[in-house]
């Protein structure tokens, strides 16, 4: 990473995005878990965002196949 | 590795065939019918910008304090303030718009055209950057741009509802957007220069443009996202490099603000602006969004996708993603509203330009991977008829657009002629039509109420509010900024700061109710009733509703204490 030749690939970014993805889509659910006096369960803007970090770790598994061309 | 392609092969489709084709005179009439559309927008727009210019009063909320805080620049102080002490104002928007306008106030004074000229020739420069981004990327690929898509990229901009209605206005958000624009256009090949000196130079001034939009507008921390994400995609090493040397000369300017104001610009500008999200708000604005520029939003979003998985991923298409996702998403914020999307469409131009010139060159080379075999192979022998298609589909794309974003006043000298032509019937205020409204004036919660034109009896019931004005004794709390500026009075409190201070536990208010219940403001006016509630029980017991003026769609509301 320090050679400034050094590019990602369509493999690392979708490592990062499906890493990324599952990780906040665990940690999101993990609000209502370990916050257990918080009331009305799953909000509005928490399904959203957990949609999204869906969609990124699907991107991100859709990428690796692609293997070492520059992202 | 071997490259599939959806361009007509020599085989298939020869060049002369292609060039002496009736879809391409069709395509070529059609783009210029496109062409004659968007024009059409620009001239509207350049008249509602003329209007404006020439309106000396508050046109959309909150105008006259972002007067009020140039005028605070042009003396030399801040505009950050503690709002507990009289008068009670402070300014939550960052200073370099205001700084910009500051010496306009030195030459002619306090007054709203030379703001909203600023506005407007920001979005003359952005549209002129879109331009150049669509040109260029076809100068990079096939060694020529598209002139005409480069041009119909740029107006598209111009004729959105969204840009057409906040361009024209003393507001800084469309010349954060041209920062942005112009931020991104720079930096969009600034790793492929080979130049070490060159390619430095391009980083630094693309980041300083980035700063440069941020002290515009918070909100262009979505773009500095974009930006530090593509760098470090591109090549990590130099991102964290270069976005270590741009957060250390933002982080100083903002360290530097924070003390010369006593911390009142972290506590004015900064968390008095976390506001409360609005999710339904944010949904009827991405739907209104899409209604109006899915022509758009289509092939941008193809391209993004197209990027993604065969090609390398653009500044564009990142820049897209998020300022559609993060900024508009807070658009259903508190102070948010459509003018969010500006970013994302002004991205949206350029992308979409990008694929219609690609198309038009049949410029879409597939490398083998596993979607395009799965995808683009079993189309390939339909190449030539979708090369056809692709002729009448990217005219058809800006003409669709055209369509939907049709917005024109409806009682002006030549626009009547044109609106009684389309049997176009006004749905907003004076007489003017906008698409974005329902035929009855309807509109999504969160969509400015602005984009009609003004009229000369808009202007007389101003000047009438600032004859009540000077004849009040004693203070006047106006709403709005703009009435008494214009009477020569001091402006007494920004009434939306105070409500963001509240709504995040960080206002008291108890001089500014004082002085309320001690009954020395002779005059209170009111248009939207923005104050902290507090306040607003405070006028209501000490107070009394004696007239009302309207003046631009709004009833003003005028108190006096009760007897």
């Amino acid at each position: 990473m320090l050679d400034t030749t050094f590019t990602l690939t369509k493999r690392q970014l979708g490592l990062i995005l499906l890493v990324g993805g599952l990780a906040g889509f665990t940690g999101i659910l993990a609000i209502d878990i370990l916050d257990v006096g918080r009331e009305g369960g799953i909000g509005p803007a928490q399904q959203i965002a957990l949609g999204l970090c869906a969609v990124a770790a699907l991107l991100g598994l859709s990428l690796i196949p692609l293997g070492n061309r520059p992202a | 590795m071997t490259d599939t392609s959806l361009a007509p092969t020599a085989a298939s489709i020869t060049p002369t065939v292609v060039s002496n084709s009736v879809s391409q005179r069709v395509s070529r009439v059609l783009l210029g019918v496109a062409l004659l559309v968007l024009l059409f927008y620009f001239v509207v727009y350049v008249a509602y910008a003329a209007n404006l210019m020439r309106f000396p009063f508050d046109y959309d909320q909150g105008e006259g304090f972002e007067l009020v805080d140039t005028i605070l620049f042009s003396r030399g102080e801040w505009p950050y303030r503690n709002t507990e002490l009289f008068p009670f104002y402070s300014s939550n928007y960052p200073p370099l718009f205001h700084v910009l306008a500051a010496p306009l106030v030195w030459l002619f004074g306090p007054a709203y055209w030379y703001g909203r000229l600023l506005g407007f020739l920001g979005t003359l420069v952005t549209a002129g950057a879109i331009a150049y981004a669509v040109y260029r990327d076809g100068v990079r690929r096939r060694g020529n741009g598209h002139l005409l898509i480069a041009a119909l990229s740029g107006l598209a901009y111009l004729a959105s509802n969204t840009v057409y209605h906040i361009g024209p206005l003393f507001r800084q958000h469309a010349s954060m957007v041209m920062f942005e624009t112009l931020a991104v256009v720079v930096l969009a090949y600034a790793n492929e220069i080979e130049d070490t000196r060159q390619r430095r130079r391009t980083l630094a001034i693309g980041l300083l443009l980035v700063i440069a939009a941020g002290y515009t507008k918070q909100l262009a921390a979505v773009t500095a996202l974009a930006v530090g994400i593509f760098l470090f995609i591109r090549q990590p090493w130099r991102a964290v490099v270069w976005g270590l040397g741009a957060a250390v000369v933002g982080g100083a300017i903002f360290v530097w603000m924070t003390w010369a104001t006593d911390g009142e610009w972290w506590r004015q500008a900064i968390l008095a602006n976390v506001n409360d999200l609005n999710v339904q708000q944010s949904v009827g604005l991405f739907r209104l969004w899409f209604s109006l520029h899915g022509w758009l939003i289509v092939p941008a979003a193809l391209l993004v996708i197209y990027e993604l998985y065969f090609d390398r991923l653009s500044l564009y298409a990142i820049w897209f993603v998020l300022a559609a996702g993060i900024t508009g998403m807070a658009s259903g914020t508190w102070g948010g509203g459509d003018s969010y999307f500006a970013s994302a469409i002004a991205a949206a131009c350029i992308l979409s330009g990008i694929f219609a010139a690609r198309t038009l060159a049949a410029d879409w080379p597939f490398p083998d991977n596993y979607l395009s075999r799965l995808f683009v192979k079993p189309l390939r022998r339909y190449a030539p008829a979708l090369s056809r298609a692709a002729l009448l589909i990217v005219p058809l794309l800006y003409l669709g657009y055209g369509r939907a974003v049709l917005h024109l006043p409806t009682q002006e000298p030549v626009f009547r002629e044109i609106a009684a032509l389309l049997n176009v019937r006004p749905n907003a205020l004076n007489a003017f039509y906008d698409s974005a409204r329902t035929a009855d004036g309807q509109f999504a919660t969160g969509y400015a109420d602005i984009g009609h034109f003004t009229t000369p009896a808009d202007i007389n019931a101003g000047w009438q509010l600032v004859n009540i004005i000077q004849q009040a004794e004693g203070h006047a709390l106006s709403e709005e900024a703009g009435f008494s500026l214009a009477a020569g009075r001091e402006v007494i409190t920004n009434p939306t700061q105070l409500l963001n201070l509240d709504k995040r536990g960080l206002y008291d208010g108890s001089a500014l109710i004082q002085m309320i219940e001690n009954r020395e403001f002779s005059l209170i006016i009111f248009r939207a009733q923005f104050y902290p509630p507090r306040i607003l029980r405070a006028v209501g017991d000490h107070y009394e509703h004696y007239e009302s003026v309207a003046m631009n769609g709004f009833e003003y509301r005028l108190l006096r204490p009760k007897p």
